[in-house]
């Protein structure tokens, strides 16, 4: 990312501006959350392989309009609670709920949800614009949207490029661009920063703070305290499959460095 | 068309090892024919059933392909973890899989058409150059071209149940591969009371002949449709189940 673009007010509150760039195809549905009520919710989600358990007992809530963290040390249970609330997966127990219901249950799941998984989703050989062009045709989303995409995240130059020859920041970035496809008022994050330059991490900063800024709500996970310290507002840390702590950040005395401390002290406690 | 259809279509198209396999299709059909026509005697190939052995090479390649592109439709989205965001857009999974079993009979049959039409062709100037004499009519050329197509649509979608149900790239390919070119050559040359009940015996009852044999070890035309349908149906339900209820990683 060579800077922070232009057109970041494509999420930005004012609804003439967003009503002339996006197109919002799925916003003449009922919203299925009534007011108050949690955008995303984890209910006793347990989720085991075989004899182990990669999620056990796990509960939180979050409300329209917040950015929280999802911060746990690698192999804790992150990525398996995206896939189920994404339901890629099954739980083995509990409930995985976005929108109050599950997400092959939500009629246009693209226009609700956008999601970056891992960075590796393409393939190889495809141009980053077919990528997104086929995403467009399965959910009903016209050319236009693709390229008014591949603009914000910079990739117009690159777009008819086999994927093969992007950066990683490129990919992120693309896989972004297929999450926002749909306009979608809730953003699920796997590890958003890796690969980004320090513009690109500001950049992806600032947008999400603006998304988070209209309404919407943003689950973003990362291993790496630092790159969510300064976006989020509340942080949920996981560990070994279990939620182990729920920290707001303006209740901490100062911010980011007392996070560490917590988050430090609450994962590695009791290993060996 | 539907959005799902053009989408798995223009994933089809935009795809490198799609795109690769008409090519190595046409090189081993131009090499088996070639290869036939000029090492079989005078009185093999002389007759018209010898040369309809011969271009019964082009039903089980062109099934045998259609069937590769099948499986790749899926085995090469699980691979390169594309799967996760066209779940994601279609969460309703056996949406998914009947769009890709409707897109791949689309390119399956035209990939059959095309292999059919390319070992006829390479017969017939194979025969020209020998001096032998085309013993095959407007009737056979017929029912190759349009059996040829229809046997390689059924076969792609054996082929998306095959990977919907093996999930491995390399797995899925290379059990196609020898089950049409091993086991099926062995269960008809060997067992052809049994063996033409086989998915490729019925795509060569419907075409009129497969590799190295002709209609008399054959089922009737109409039987090898209902059986072969049978079959692509058994395949891609049991691929739509097996992909619908496990998760994806």
């Amino acid at each position: 990312m060579s800077g922070p673009p232009s057109s970041t007010s494509i999420v930005g509150v004012h609804d003439d501006d967003r009503q002339s760039v996006l197109d919002r195809p799925g916003s003449d549905q009922a919203p299925a959350t009534g007011p108050g009520e949690p955008v995303v919710s984890a209910r006793g989600l347990s989720k085991r392989y075989g004899d182990a358990f990669a999620l056990e007992d796990v509960s939180f809530a979050l409300d329209a309009g917040t950015i929280t963290g999802f911060l746990g040390p690698n192999g804790a249970g992150k990525t398996t609670t995206l896939r189920l609330l994404l339901g890629l997966a099954q739980p083995t127990a509990g409930q995985a709920l976005v929108f109050a219901r599950r997400y092959e249950e939500l009629e246009h799941p693209a226009h609700r949800v956008g999601a970056v998984l891992e960075s590796g989703d393409f393939d190889p050989g495809r141009s980053g614009r077919n990528h997104l062009r086929a995403l467009a045709l399965a959910t009903g989303i016209s050319y236009a949207r693709v390229e008014q995409l591949l603009e914000l995240v910079e990739l117009q130059a690159a777009a008819h490029r086999p994927v093969r020859t992007y950066s990683l920041g490129m990919r992120q970035r693309l896989g972004l661009a297929g999450a926002l496809l749909g306009d979608p008022e809730l953003l699920l994050l796997d590890e958003p920063a890796n690969g980004l330059d320090p513009a690109g991490v500001h950049w992806l900063r600032g947008f999400l703070c603006q998304f988070a800024a209209s309404g919407r709500t943003v689950l973003i996970s990362s291993h790496v305290l630092a790159e969510v310290a300064q976006t989020v507002e509340q942080v949920l840390i996981i560990d070994r499959g279990r939620l182990i702590a729920t920290v707001r950040l303006d209740e901490l005395a100062d911010g980011a460095s007392s996070l560490e401390d917590r988050y430090l002290e609450l994962t590695t406690r009791d290993r060996p | 068309m539907s959005g799902l259809l053009r989408s798995e279509l223009l994933k089809q198209r935009t795809t490198r090892t799609s795109l690769w396999l008409p090519a190595w299709m046409a090189g081993l059909i131009l090499l088996v024919v070639l290869l036939h026509v000029f090492s079989l005697s005078f009185e093999q190939i002389a007759s018209s059933d010898g040369q309809l052995k011969v271009v019964g090479w082009g039903t089980s390649i062109g099934a045998l392909f259609a069937s590769l592109l099948g499986a790749m439709s899926i085995t090469a989205e699980i691979r390169h973890g594309t799967i996760r965001p066209t779940f994601l857009a279609t969460p309703r999974r056996a949406r998914v899989i009947a769009a890709k079993l409707r897109a791949c009979a689309i390119t399956g049959a035209a990939i059959g058409l095309f292999a059919q039409a390319l070992s006829a062709g390479v017969e017939a100037a194979g025969l020209a150059v020998r001096g032998i004499h085309i013993e095959l009519g407007a009737g056979d050329y017929v029912q190759l071209l349009a059996g040829g197509a229809g046997a390689a649509a059924m076969f792609a979608a054996i082929g998306v149940g095959v990977g919907a149900l093996i999930r491995s790239q390399v797995g899925a390919v290379v059990g196609l591969c020898v089950w049409v070119l091993l086991i099926e050559t062995t269960l008809i040359g060997n067992a052809p009371s049994a063996g033409r009940f086989a998915p490729g015996a019925s795509a060569g009852a419907i075409a009129g002949a497969v590799q190295t044999q002709s209609a008399s070890k054959l089922l009737a035309p109409a039987l090898g449709v209902l059986l072969l349908a049978g079959y692509a149906v058994a395949a891609a339900t049991a691929g739509a189940i097996a992909t619908t209820s496990r998760d994806v990683d």
